[in-house]
């Protein structure tokens, strides 16, 4: 029976667990460190840029979905982009049928249907974790989807190398009420922690309640 | 039906347009809004099927800022003309055309630029241009008043009484008309 297994790496193994998946989420583990945080009033991704060395730029780890939405995400950065392009398509593709925004909850659901479909045959799920942040009707929203489609609500997380080191920097610094300024602050000391203490590059979004639109933070000097 | 009217300037670009629906000799609607921006620095008026022309404005709409998203700056007059034109093109190809006449304007890194898009996606660029059944009329004025050194202001009036002409004499134009005035130096260098 375990041996049918081995050729069947798309199906659950002994333990009831889908391989495929579990791979997917190691390949997500490998991935630079990447954070979301929320409060009521605002939230924030930041994500480690890297590779960087001289002579070379470093590549875009936030991006911008639609106004009021942006994206952040660890693993294969391939796949990362993937992911994210087909969030801003359903993104527009909503405005061209509603003419509204789409609300965070509604672009999660189409990402996490569609990551899931490659938990369910003979094909490779995508290596990566993304973390979305945007604000609608309901207030500030901060979701992780999973390589299995697993969709999390919470007010922080942390994908990528050495995560949990971070989740634990933030779990002990986190307050509900955070202003940007110290949650940027906050995030920067998660990923700084996880990657050994010194300073690293780290690329920003924010999107605040008022205004609801998510746009860059440049990194501050220093 | 409609009458809708584009005109660069030196310093901008103007688009105008009547604010009647017609529905055969019935007065649909006397407050169509006919005029619809793209973003801050591009807008387009639509003449034609009015379903047609508001469902082409919301994809182009979604297009264009999804390839400004992707690459970073947003389309040129150009080239949201030509993506409109594309649409419409296809639409033809495929047997179920847009019932549309569009005019495209606004301003860009070279200036303001006017683009008129036919239902057969042919994409054609003047100084002034109109479209609808009452562009003949409109033509009139716009011929008559244009120069190029018009100044935005000059080309606001100008388009207003293109369509206000229109009016008077076109029955498929009438009740009111908008104005939608955008000065060069509107074209933001990046997205977000």
């Amino acid at each position: 029976m375990a041996a049918d297994m081995g050729r069947m790496p798309f199906f659950y193994n002994n333990e009831g667990r889908l391989v495929q998946v579990d791979y997917a989420l190691q390949a997500v583990s490998r991935g630079s460190t990447t954070i979301g945080l929320k409060t009521k009033d605002f939230a924030v991704l930041s994500s480690q840029v890297k590779p960087t060395r001289p002579l070379m730029e470093p590549s875009e780890k936030v991006w911008v979905v639609d106004d009021h939405v942006g994206a952040t995400g660890s693993g294969y950065i391939g796949d990362v982009t993937t992911l994210v392009d087909r969030l801003r398509v359903q993104a527009q593709r909503h405005r061209v049928v509603y003419d509204e925004p789409v609300d965070v909850n509604t672009l999660t659901r189409g990402l996490s249907e569609y990551l899931h479909e490659f938990t369910m045959y003979a094909v490779r799920p995508f290596g990566a974790s993304i973390l979305i942040a945007g604000a609608d009707e309901l207030g500030v929203q901060l979701i992780q989807v999973d390589p299995s489609g697993t969709a999390f609500r919470g007010s922080a997380f942390a994908i990528g190398q050495q995560s949990d080191d971070a989740i634990e920097a933030i779990v002990k610094g986190y307050r509900p009420d955070l202003n940007v300024e110290e949650a940027l602050a906050l995030a920067a000391r998660a990923i700084e922690g996880a990657n050994g203490g010194g300073p690293v590059p780290i690329e920003h979004g924010i999107v605040m309640k008022d205004g609801r639109r998510f746009a860059h933070r440049a990194p501050k000097a220093g | 039906m409609t009458t809708t009217v584009g005109i660069r300037s030196k310093d901008g670009v103007v688009l105008a347009a009547d604010k009647r629906a017609s529905k055969g000799f019935f007065v649909g609607s006397k407050t169509v809004q006919k005029l619809f921006p793209l973003d801050e620095a591009t807008a387009v008026a639509i003449a034609g099927q009015m379903s047609d022309a508001e469902y082409l404005v919301s994809l182009a709409k979604a297009e264009r800022r999804l390839l400004s998203l992707r690459r970073g700056y947003p389309l040129s007059v150009k080239e949201s003309a030509k993506l409109i034109a594309n649409i419409v093109y296809s639409g033809m190809k495929s047997y179920s055309p847009f019932y549309v006449e569009l005019v495209v304007a606004g301003v860009d890194r070279e200036g303001g630029h006017v683009y008129t898009s036919d239902m057969s996606g042919a994409v054609t660029s003047e100084d002034f241009m109109s479209s609808g059944s009452g562009s003949p009329i409109a033509y009139g004025v716009l011929e008559q008043g244009y120069h190029k050194e018009l100044s935005l202001e000059e080309a606001k009036k100008l388009g207003e009484a293109a369509v206000k002409a229109a009016m008077e004499r076109d029955p498929g134009s009438g009740n009111g008309i908008d104005v939608l005035v955008v000065p060069n130096g509107r074209f933001h260098g990046e997205v977000n």
